[in-house]
């Protein structure tokens, strides 16, 4: 087995590393194993994750963990925040993590403390009061915040280079909070504005029809709220729906009570003045005029991920902060980021073009937390290696071995996009993919199929023709806008590569394992229509009195032996029982046997009378 | 009841069927027809007498309520089986087995028993027990085992069956019993859930059971397949989940996330009688119904309307089976299915509870008195000194004198052979050759062996490797008790007498214990055995020291515990549960995710499983005509869509196989199964054997193996010109190569 840890000098730069780091980075590498020094910023849900799969080295003393998070609660389930905000769930159910059992094991968990700075070359951060803390390696979690979109009204802050705020409640706000009755939807304090407007019957305005504004529009109108969604294109979710899907969804979006304006383009917001002064959200402007009025006006308008301490840093960001397949950052190898503010990307090759990398963060926790498990995993390995050899596998020596050593486990498998789906009672929207590619579009790598060359249906359908260059494009769609149904599938040579289903829940349930495991669709689309139809039993259907059907499940007595027993005589179920057992186990059949025997009998009379 | 079978007249003996676990209560009558034995027939006896045969006939018990399944129905006829062995056989130098006396045959076992513990150490001659052995037979074997070989490498095969199931519950409740409660009780629930059990077909009469629940429409059956249980459901019936094969611990914590943030918890009874609620909470906080639905491929709709109908029932039980237990994470699977039961309040009370359908005849009995390797009679643990005590003085030996804990199944058989290992192995109701996983390298383990010592009726495919084969007593021959699945003693009892030349273990176990010198006594007599192990038992979870054959001929319904003095225990945990404070232990369990493999060119999913004609290995039921005949072999059933991709058709020849190896059957193309999975019955043995593709990898709690979650690749077999007409599948012998 060969050593992996490759021996670069100490103070080296890994040659793999694109933009230059200061000759200084890293400093020292202590000399003697002491506990490795992992300092943790962002305490959301991925956060806490990272926390629990550390606590095992954090128990074994071999590393110090010290947690800072902005938000004063302890970490909670963000995913969740919609429910407990329009108060279908109390808050409890939020808890995802058990924050005094790490504190118990040793964790320094210090909530309401915000990170300013990362002095790289000292290898601390800066908390708000001014406390520096050392580490050797560095993750950062520090998540996404809510966008907030250009409107007359509201003050939009430029963050790139901004230095976080130091009092960690302003984390987002910095100078300038948004006016009362606007709020994003994003942590504790906004589900509690939404709350006390939910509770109160005030009317909502959600700006933006993405996931997130459309679950939280069908939440409240289910929690009884008059909603309004406000929203630029022509259909909700437009980002991951056609306009077949984002039709039928707004259909039913409506038919749930909530109020759905397309096409709108928010301009600015009017205001009233509360009796201490204080301008009130009044109603919201669009450019054709169009005014809105409502108690709160909740901004969906995407999210963005927190990089600005990262970018301040001189760590590379793109639309989330850089890091490699092993979640180390481009630029600085004891600088680590999870979750919403990473942007996971291969780190291009020295020399090559560091143009921005595609991709960016999901949005979308599974991912998060599969990393957090992921690069756990990686520090504990790593970590109890160095106990066992008694030297220090800094992150920066190990760095210039770009490729994961074999014996520190798997590499993570980085999922380009995930499977999105709605959380909505009674309103079932999944996608995932690509979408874009219309039943007759022409295939440019097969242009000789014409328009609307289907796939075959007979066999499989092959991934490698003879000749082909790619792999076949298919598409095939399901509309049934009158009953709330739409279904595309998207393939490749077979092989699910996206998809909309709206409306057919168990149909959306399929398609969503076959995507994520990029499986092959049966040749015979429908079939997976047929999943939500009324006739679920795809075995079933058949003749119940057919001479294979089973009778009595018990001793496995079919139709055909119960009347061949009949025939030879015997005519009520106490006869068919001894002759067959048919009956002689549960007895619950004892009912159709009967039922047989009269069958059999008319059709017996008759031949006897003829 | 109707018996129609019965031969009314004649006196019969009541006794109970011999195979699964519901028990059956049966009364078997002498036919005094004379059936003639054959001779020969795969190398059994040479005892040409004629015997008379017994007519079975269903008998009214709370269970069965009279009826049987075509298993019981066609019981009898092994005992007049042609391939019987009537008499020891001993392996030859040809490699073909002889017959040999009784003395012959036990001076020799006990002179290489010897002889191995004196050069290798008392640790290397291993046992493997069955859970279809009698309570009786169960507690010598372990008595034996420590006692008179001193060995401490004893476990049976329950590890392939209940061990997950028996460590979540004793984990949550202290104890385990597999129903906690009469089977009778479910008649008056409205809402049952069953998870991975098909029990329309491995025990049909138990359905009967399912009657009210089904007419309030309240039958819930999750399973991948839509098996003859899942059936049940139709027409009203109640609601067929079926999730991704592997996925059923996500959809336990959803369901659990569903009826806590909709706050259908029973407060009051989680802080009355549980502990460990918060983490609970924590944990399934990650498992809110969407991205449940995205793992399971149960849609959101159905989770909530099944999580809803568990909270809405006057009577809610859940039950569990080895659809979800015989994986590797089968012990957090139970646990969190009891994790869920007990938030909703439904363990302890009259109407409601949870449950494990435990399989084996004996798996109950099997896993109470010391079969197991860290286990003494009683549930003792033998790690425990206070349990060592009371069982080394009922035994009239040391406590030092008892080995420790030994290993379970999978490391004992993986043990086989290797340097340091098992070097001599006796077998006991156990066919592990069919029945282990990963069975090609069982295989190798029992040709590495110095020397197999296997007890059997027939040459079972695992006695076929054996050095000495003995011939043993059937259940109609012999007295003994049983543990059915809901926690009742019942009585095995003699219907007619033993063929001459074949013995009961017990006996055995005398005469080897003798041979060997064993310093404790070692009773043949069934009666004396079981006044034993109540002694043994006494102060132990499973306490059976109020029992007696006596009591039980009473026909009185005896449920353990049933210590000196009481009157059993019908319903466990309606006061507390077995912990010291009383209360059950919520652990919060944690689902890893694990990325399925693409489903492509014929890769799925595997789940292994059991048919109605047949139990376990098979070794007894495709011996009955009747039941041969209607599952005459391995058939693989494949989804429609599935076959016409893979070009299988029904009927048709077929290629399962994988790194660990080949099977060839045929297809049963059946709508009744996922497209992404295919089902295979265990119970065949050669190139049939399910088990040749299944992985030797095992739950870290309970030591069961994964069962029910392997990738294969599918293909038809095509016949190439030249080859000649592939005639019926033959059950050739047993093959090694591996899958290209
Ligand atoms: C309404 C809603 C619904 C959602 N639904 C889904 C869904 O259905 N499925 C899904 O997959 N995902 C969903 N998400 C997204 C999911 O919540 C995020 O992916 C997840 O929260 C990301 O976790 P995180 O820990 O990376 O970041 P965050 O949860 O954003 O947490 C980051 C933490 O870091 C703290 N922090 C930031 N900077 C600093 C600093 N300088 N110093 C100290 N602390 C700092 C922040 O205060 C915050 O507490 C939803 C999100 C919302 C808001
Ligand atoms: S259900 Fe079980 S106990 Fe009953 S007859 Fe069938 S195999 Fe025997």
């Amino acid at each position: 087995m060969p050593e992996p840890i490759p021996a670069a000098p100490v103070g080296s730069v890994p040659a793999a590393v694109p933009a230059a780091v200061p000759a200084a980075v890293p400093a020292a590498v202590p000399a003697s194993p002491a506990p490795s020094r992992i300092v943790l910023v962002g305490y959301g849900p991925v956060g806490a994750r990272l926390v629990e799969e550390l606590l095992p080295v954090v128990r074994a003393g071999l590393a110090t963990l010290t947690v800072v998070g902005a938000e004063s609660a302890d970490a909670y389930n963000r995913v969740l925040i919609a429910d407990y905000a329009v108060g279908r769930s109390d808050r409890d159910t939020l808890e995802v993590t058990d924050t005094d059992a790490a504190r118990a094991a040793g964790v320094d968990i210090r909530t309401g403390e915000i990170v300013t700075r990362i002095n790289r070359v000292r290898r601390t951060v800066t908390l708000g009061d001014g406390t520096d803390l050392g580490y050797d390696r560095l993750v950062l979690a520090t998540g996404a915040r809510a966008n907030v979109p250009t409107l007359d009204g509201v003050t939009r802050l430029r963050r790139t280079l901004m230095r976080p705020p130091t009092d960690a409640g302003a984390l987002d706000t910095a100078d300038a909070p948004l006016p009362r009755g606007v709020t994003a939807l994003r942590d504790l304090d906004d589900a509690a504005t939404v709350l006390e407007t939910v509770r109160s019957g005030g009317r909502i305005v959600v700006l933006g029809a993405g996931v997130l504004g459309m679950e939280f529009a069908l939440a409240a109108a289910q929690a009884g709220s008059d909603v309004c969604v406000v929203y630029h294109a022509d259909i909700p979710l437009n980002r991951n729906l056609d306009r077949g899907g984002g039709t039928v969804l707004a259909r039913s979006a409506r038919r749930a009570g909530v109020t759905m304006v397309s096409h709108a383009r928010a301009e600015s917001i009017l205001f009233t003045v509360d009796a201490d002064g204080h301008d009130r959200f009044d109603a919201l402007i669009c450019a054709d005029g169009k005014q809105i009025p409502g108690d709160l006006l909740v901004l969906s308008c995407g999210i963005g991920a927190r990089t600005e301490l990262a970018g301040l840093a001189g760590l590379s960001v793109s639309t989330g902060i850089l890091v490699d397949e092993s979640l180390r950052s481009w630029t600085d190898p004891a600088v680590f980021a999870i979750g919403d503010c990473a942007h996971v990307a291969p780190r291009p090759a020295p020399g090559a073009s560091t143009a921005t990398p595609a991709g960016g963060p999901t949005g979308l926790i599974g991912p998060g937390w599969r990393q957090a498990d992921w690069l756990a995993a990686r520090f504990a390995a790593e970590i109890e290696h160095d106990a066992r050899a008694g030297a220090v596998t800094s992150p920066a020596t190990a760095a210039a071995d770009v490729a994961a050593p074999a014996d520190f486990g798997p590499a993570l498998a980085v999922q380009a996009h995930g499977v999105v789906m709605l959380k909505a009672e009674g309103i079932d929207v999944v996608a995932a993919g690509d979408t874009s590619a219309d039943p007759w579009d022409i295939d440019p790598a097969h242009p000789d199929d014409g328009h609307g060359a289907a796939e075959p249906v007979h066999g499989r359908d092959c991934a490698a023709a003879p000749g082909a260059t790619a792999p076949r494009l298919g598409v095939s769609q399901w509309s049934d806008p009158e009953h709330g149904r739409y279904v595309k599938m998207v393939t490749r040579g077979g092989i699910l590569t996206g998809f909309i289903c709206v409306g057919m829940p168990r149909t959306g349930a399929e398609l969503a394992l076959l995507f994520e495991r990029g499986s092959e669709l049966p040749a015979d689309r429908s079939l997976l229509l047929r999943y939500d139809g009324p006739d679920v039993d795809p075995a079933g259907g058949g003749d119940a009195f057919a001479p294979d059907a089973t009778v009595c499940w018990c001793n496995g007595v079919t139709v055909g032996a119960i009347t061949a027993s009949a025939a030879a005589g015997n005519t009520d179920v106490a006869c068919i029982g001894s002759a067959t057992r048919a009956g002689t186990g549960c007895g619950g059949c004892r009912g159709r046997i009967g039922e047989v025997l009269e069958r059999f009998a008319l059709t017996n009379s008759t031949e006897i009378v003829g | 009841m109707t018996a129609p079978l019965a031969s009314a007249a004649r006196p019969g003996v009541d006794t109970h069927c011999p195979y699964c676990a519901l028990q059956c209560a049966m009364t078997l009558t002498p036919t005094y027809a004379e059936i003639g034995m054959q001779s020969g027939g795969a190398g059994a006896g040479t005892d040409t007498a004629a015997r008379p045969g017994l007519t079975v006939a269903g008998r009214a018990f709370p269970t069965n309520r009279g009826g049987l399944c075509k298993k019981g129905w066609t019981s009898a006829e092994l005992l007049t089986s042609p391939e019987r062995i009537l008499t020891p056989m001993l392996r030859q130098p040809d490699g073909g087995f002889a017959p040999a006396s009784w003395a012959e045959a036990l001076d020799l076992v006990a002179e290489r028993l010897a002889g191995s513990r004196a050069r290798h150490g008392a640790d290397s001659v291993g046992v493997f027990g069955g859970g279809g052995l009698t309570n009786e037979k169960a507690y010598q074997l372990g008595k034996f085992t420590r006692v008179a070989l001193g060995s401490s490498r004893i476990d049976y095969n329950g590890r392939f069956c209940m061990s997950s199931a028996a460590a979540a519950g004793n984990r949550a409740f202290g104890v385990d019993r597999g129903l906690p409660f009469p089977v009778e009780d479910l008649d008056a629930a409205d809402t049952i859930l069953i998870l991975g059990s098909n029990v329309a077909q491995t025990m049909p009469p138990f359905i009967g059971h399912l009657e009210g629940a089904r007419s309030a429409g309240g039958l819930i059956v999750v399973d991948p397949r839509r098996s003859a249980t899942a059936r049940l459901t139709e027409d009203g019936g109640g609601m067929h989940v079926q999730p991704t094969p592997g996925s059923d611990l996500v959809l336990l914590l959803g369901l659990t996330n569903i009826v806590i943030t909709e706050r259908l918890i029973d407060t009051d009874y989680l802080e009355r009688r549980t502990v460990g609620f918060e983490a609970l909470r924590r944990s399934v906080s990650r498992w809110w119904p969407e991205r449940v639905q995205q793992l399971t491929g149960v849609p959101v709709p159905q989770l909530r309307e099944l999580a809803r109908r568990l909270a809405a029932g006057s009577g809610t039980y859940i039950l569990t089976g080895r659809g979800v237990e015989q994986h590797v994470d089968g012990t957090d699977t139970a646990t969190a299915a009891i994790n869920l039961a007990l938030v909703l309040g439904l363990v302890g009370t009259r109407h409601s509870g949870y449950g494990t359908l435990t399989g084996q005849g004996n798996g109950q009995g099997g896993r109470e008195h010391g079969q197991k390797c860290d286990q003494l009679p009683g549930y003792r643990k033998i790690t425990d000194p206070a349990a060592r005590a009371h069982v080394a003085g009922v035994w009239g030996v040391t406590p030092e004198s008892l080995p420790g804990a030994g290993v379970p199944a999978i490391e004992l058989l993986d043990s086989l052979g290797v340097s340091g290992g098992v070097r001599c192995l006796l077998v006991h109701g156990s066919n592990v050759v069919v029945s282990a996983p990963d069975s090609n390298r069982v295989r190798a383990g029992l040709e590495a062996l110095d020397f197999l010592v296997v007890c059997d009726f027939f040459f079972s495919e695992t006695a076929r490797f054996a050095d000495v084969v003995l011939p043993v007593t059937q259940w109609a021959e012999e007295d003994g008790t049983m543990t059915s699945l809901e926690g009742r003693v019942i009585r095995r009892r003699t219907a007619i007498g033993a063929p001459d030349g074949v013995r009961s273990e017990l006996w055995i176990f005398q005469e080897l214990a003798r041979r060997l010198g064993s310093a404790g006594t070692f009773s043949a007599d069934p009666a004396e055995v079981f006044d034993e192990l109540c002694l043994a038992s006494a102060g132990g979870l499973a306490d059976y020291s109020g029992l007696s054959y006596g009591l039980l001929d009473t026909g009185e319904a005896a449920y353990w515990p049933y210590p000196v003095g009481s009157t059993g225990t019908p319903r466990l945990f309606l006061d507390r549960f077995a912990h010291a404070d009383g209360r059950a232990r919520i652990v919060a369990v944690h689902a890893r995710v694990t990325d399925a493999p693409a489903q492509r060119d014929g890769t799925v999913t595997l789940i292994t499983g059991r048919l109605l004609e047949h139990y376990q290995s098979g070794a007894q039921t495709r011996r009955v005509p009747e039941l041969h005949q209607a599952q005459p072999q391995a058939r693989l059933q494949v989804h429609p869509a599935t076959a016409a991709r893979l070009g299988l058709v029904d009927g048709g020849e077929v290629e399962v196989g994988n790194m660990q190896g080949t099977v060839t059957c045929v297809a049963e193309v059946t709508g009744g199964i996922r497209p992404d999975t295919v089902f295979l019955p265990f119970h065949f043995p050669g190139a049939q054997r399910a088990n040749l593709l299944t992985l030797g990898a095992t739950d870290p709690v309970s030591g069961m193996p994964e069962f029910k979650r392997t990738t294969v690749r599918v293909r038809a077999l095509v016949r190439t010109p030249g080859s000649g007409p592939a005639g019926p599948v033959s059950v050739p012998s047993i093959r090694t190569d591996a899958h290209a």
